[in-house]
């Protein structure tokens, strides 16, 4: 029977109920992101009845001193802070379950727990199981799970798995993980989560795009000479985490997903419908589509890497990449990448995307930024700076999310002369600061069977074969192009500069 | 400047910011701007608050002030004294503002109306002649919907908010939003605060019976009580009149009391009201039957209702978010809400036999 309540009152697909298995449920992303997710969706009451979570990991802990240690990480980062009441309802349905991640024990074990829980709410419930351990687990997880049974759900219910990232290191190892992912859970139950998407403004690059009759008209290499997405941060690699970057670099750790999400959104073609199948499928025709930039010619013109060396970010003094901790002295790990993209469709052909990343930045800043092609002629006269001046269309991720048009207008007084401006809309003005975490939306989105905003297998895959040719350059051929440098603080190496005004344009200033 | 008169008001006008003439007051808006250029201007949309009482002016006041903070808008606050004298308009400008990111100000006008001694159509004058241009036009008509309610001006409202608690002849209201309604060609959207007070335990009710054991034992509610304040009964008959609709059932008029058959099989639903004297609006929801029972309660000073419920051996015991109270909150709530909802405006005909079967004044 149909739950008749629901179906006037809900404008999105109710999260079912179900219980949350978090493997590496003691870790930073546990205690940063996922618990005070959970809390601030049950404070806006939309977190299923009987909602349970289970911590798995390996320390050894009783449910009250786990439930502590979250609570103490609630109060310190729930979006809409800590309410006592409600986190002492919310907390019951905490628990914790020590077992090694490779012992088979330790899942027929969690099996009978979960099984006991199912009994004390007098039904079967669904199961997601999130994959917040390091990377090198999620095999033994997944064939464990297999193993002991716990990936298919009781009759009518659901099993499914929450993957973070990284998804592989090249498209040898996502294959492999893929696969071992899809022997234990079906593909559709398969959710690779990039917190990208589950941002507001990234959400919205669709609505902008396919609600607004201005834009798509024009959103084609007819009208939009290039586009530039560009992702900075200030920060290097405090905190320790220069020991998973240098084995990665910018263009595994950004690019190939972050980066290439954004890129899909901004370059696909209308879906029919917004299942997640019909977004995925245009989504992942533009990662097929990239022009494959093969062999260490083709990558050197295209592609600059660089690291930064010793400098200064908003006044500090900063040491350089290979001086950081826990960071190889003779690291080849590109700590900034810039990219010159193109689209082989109908739609993008001859418009470049760029594409730039990058630590100790002057500042963090993720935004898209469309360049419209200037007027074939402008019959004013002023002066040629303002000439070579087009429309940029800015869609800001983060922070201070929001959507920017630059334009030419007349400037006041008796001569005809131009002058740049700027519409600006903010998120935050506008609408308050209301908007739900990444995480949240997400959460809420696996509870709910919808994987609209998750990657799909394909997508993934056609990202690392894209990705894996510049690696194969960069580290396998006999002349590998050069490993730039900047100093810290600025903008990036003076390749990355060149890469644009070889063809006539500039980085935009942020 | 027009010339004050020694209205006993006259100390309540003060706090509306500065007084301009009518006439004047986009120019004096752009200069309040111009005055300083660390403010942004914010709007999304026109929100009027229409209000015949002098009582009023200060609560509503402080009310722009708490809503603009949440929702960018071009704020209007009219308010209509149309038994006072000779017809005669004032007008005041203000900035709401706030911080944002440290640096700047985000501000939002609030451009207020005293009309004396006018009619329906100086209030539409005032109204539209002081509108953002394209953004859509939300008003909350505050008391009675008098004859300043009228057609030319509620076919130009995107959004009425009305609050059903304030009505003094809940069955003449009804018709009058039945007729705009109709006349809008079912396009003007109407959101009543009582619908709202009630949100949060829809949302809990639905939450409670997303469990299929729980759900499979609607078909056997024979009774759904609702507890509420005094003041509160047109959301208490609200609620259980969805609640009814939501089972199948249809309000049987020939009955006594609030009397609910089922279009399916199934026992018939009656629906009974407790008013208490005060507390929170709505206190709480029960519905029963043959071995099921569901109860959404608050408790007092709590922001979080708690839903019990259990059917045969089957029990559950949850906590959600409880209805916002305040009218800032209230409107707040309607505010955030994107879209028409034609939920409220199908379950008035319910609304108009069930508040009918009380009597109307």
């Amino acid at each position: 029977m149909e739950n008749p309540f629901q179906e006037t009152l809900f404008q999105r697909n109710r999260a079912e109920p179900c219980t949350v298995v978090i493997f590496g449920a003691t870790g930073d992303l546990t205690h940063r992101k996922l618990i005070p997710a959970f809390y601030n969706i049950a404070a806006c009451g939309d977190l299923p009845p009987q909602f349970k979570v289970v911590g798995f990991a390996r320390r050894d802990k009783p449910d009250e001193v786990f439930r502590s240690e979250l609570e103490a990480a609630n109060r310190k980062h729930s979006r809409q802070g800590h309410n006592d009441e409600l986190w002492a309802t919310f907390a019951q349905g905490i628990h914790y379950h020590r077992s090694e991640f490779q012992d088979l024990e330790g899942y027929k074990s969690l099996k009978v727990l979960l099984d006991q829980y199912d009994q004390e709410r007098g039904t079967p419930a669904n199961r997601l199981f999130y994959l917040a351990s390091a990377p090198e687990f999620f095999e033994p997880i997944m064939q464990l799970l297999r193993e002991a049974g716990l990936n298919e759900g009781a009759e009518g219910k659901w099993a499914r798995v929450v993957c973070e990232k990284p998804f592989g290191k090249d498209l040898a190892s996502a294959r492999k993980l893929n696969d071992t992912v899809n022997a234990t859970f079906d593909e559709s139950d398969t959710y690779r989560i990039d917190h990208y998407l589950g941002k507001e403004t990234a959400q919205n690059i669709m609505v902008l795009r396919f609600a607004n009759a201005l834009f798509e008209p024009n959103w084609n290499n007819r009208y939009i000479d290039h586009v530039q997405i560009t992702c900075a941060e200030n920060l290097g690699m405090e905190g320790g985490r220069g020991g998973y970057y240098d084995t990665a670099g910018a263009l595994r750790d950004m690019v190939q997903n972050h980066l290439f999400q954004l890129l899909s959104l901004v370059a696909m073609e209308p879906p029919t419908d917004l299942s997640a199948d019909s977004v995925r499928d245009e989504k992942v025709k533009v990662i097929r589509a990239l022009r494959p930039l093969i062999g260490p010619e083709a990558v050197a013109q295209n592609v600059i890497r660089a690291q930064y060396r010793a400098g200064s970010v908003d006044g500090v003094q900063r040491v350089g990449y290979r001086e950081e901790d826990r960071v190889n002295p003779e690291s080849k790990t590109e700590c900034y990448v810039a990219l010159r993209l193109m689209i082989d469709t109908w739609r993008w052909q001859g418009v470049p995307f760029y594409i730039r990343v990058g630590k100790q930045l002057p500042k963090k800043a993720t935004e898209i930024s469309v360049h419209f092609k200037k007027p074939p002629q402008v019959p004013f006269a002023t002066s040629k700076l303002l000439l070579n001046s087009e429309n940029t269309l800015v869609i800001r991720i983060q922070p201070d999310e929001g959507i920017a048009l630059r334009i030419l207008c007349k400037q006041p007084g008796q001569a005809l002369s131009m002058q740049q401006v700027k519409m600006d809309f903010h998120y935050s003005s506008s609408f308050g600061n209301a908007s739900p975490e990444a995480y949240e939306r997400l959460l809420l989105d696996a509870m709910a069977g919808d994987a609209t905003l998750f990657a799909r297998r394909d997508e993934v895959e056609n990202a690392w074969k894209f990705i894996d040719e510049i690696q194969k350059a960069w580290h396998k051929s006999d002349a590998p192009p050069p490993m730039c440098e900047y100093p810290a603080g600025s903008w990036g190496p003076v390749e990355a500069d060149n890469l644009l005004s070889a063809d006539g344009r500039e980085w935009r200033l942020l | 400047m027009p010339t004050a008169t020694a209205d006993p008001a006259e100390e309540a006008f003060a706090q509306l910011g500065m007084e301009v003439p009518l006439a004047q007051v986009d120019k004096e808006l752009k200069k309040l701007w111009e005055a300083d250029n660390a403010k942004t201007r914010a709007s999304l949309i026109n929100f009027a608050i229409y209000s015949e009482e002098i009582a009023n002016l200060g609560r509503n006041n402080a009310l722009l002030d708490g809503i603009t903070a949440q929702h960018a808008c071009r704020a209007l606050m009219i308010l209509s004294r149309p038994t006072q004298g000779q017809p005669r308009a004032r007008a005041w400008i203000n900035a709401l503002c706030r911080p944002y990111q440290g640096q700047q100000t985000v501000c939002c006008e609030q451009i207020s109306f005293l009309l004396d001694g006018g009619d329906a159509a100086q209030v539409q004058n005032i109204v539209f002649a002081h509108l953002d241009s394209d953004l859509p036009l939300v008003v909350w008509w505050q008391g009675t919907l008098t004859r300043n309610f009228e057609e030319r001006l509620s076919s130009r409202i995107a959004t009425l908010i009305v609050d059903s608690a304030t009505w003094a002849n809940p069955c003449a209201e009804i018709d009058v939003l039945t007729d705009a309604r109709e006349h809008s060609g079912e396009k003007l959207d109407i959101r009543d605060l009582s619908w709202t007070r009630s949100h949060f335990v829809r949302l809990a009710l639905a939450a409670c019976f997303q469990d299929q054991v729980a759900c499979a034992s609607l078909p056997r509610v024979e009774e759904i009580t609702i507890r509420h304040a005094k003041g509160h009964r047109v959301a208490a008959l609200l609620l259980g009149a969805w609640v009814a609709q939501r089972l199948g059932g249809v309000l049987d008029e020939s009955l006594p009391g609030f009397q609910f058959r089922r279009k399916t099989a199934g026992p018939d639903i009656s629906v009974t009201l407790e008013e208490m004297a005060d507390g929170h609006a709505l206190q709480s929801l029960s519905l029963n039957g043959k071995d099921m029972t569901a109860v959404i309660s608050r408790d007092a000073n709590s922001p979080y209702v708690h839903v019990c419920g259990s059917c045969g051996d089957h029990r559950q015991d949850e906590i959600f978010p409880a209805d916002v109270e305040s009218e800032t909150e209230l409107i707040s709530e309607q505010l955030s809400r994107a879209g028409g909802t034609t939920l409220y405006s199908s379950m008035l005909p319910t609304l108009r036999k069930m508040v009918g079967k009380s009597g109307c004044a």
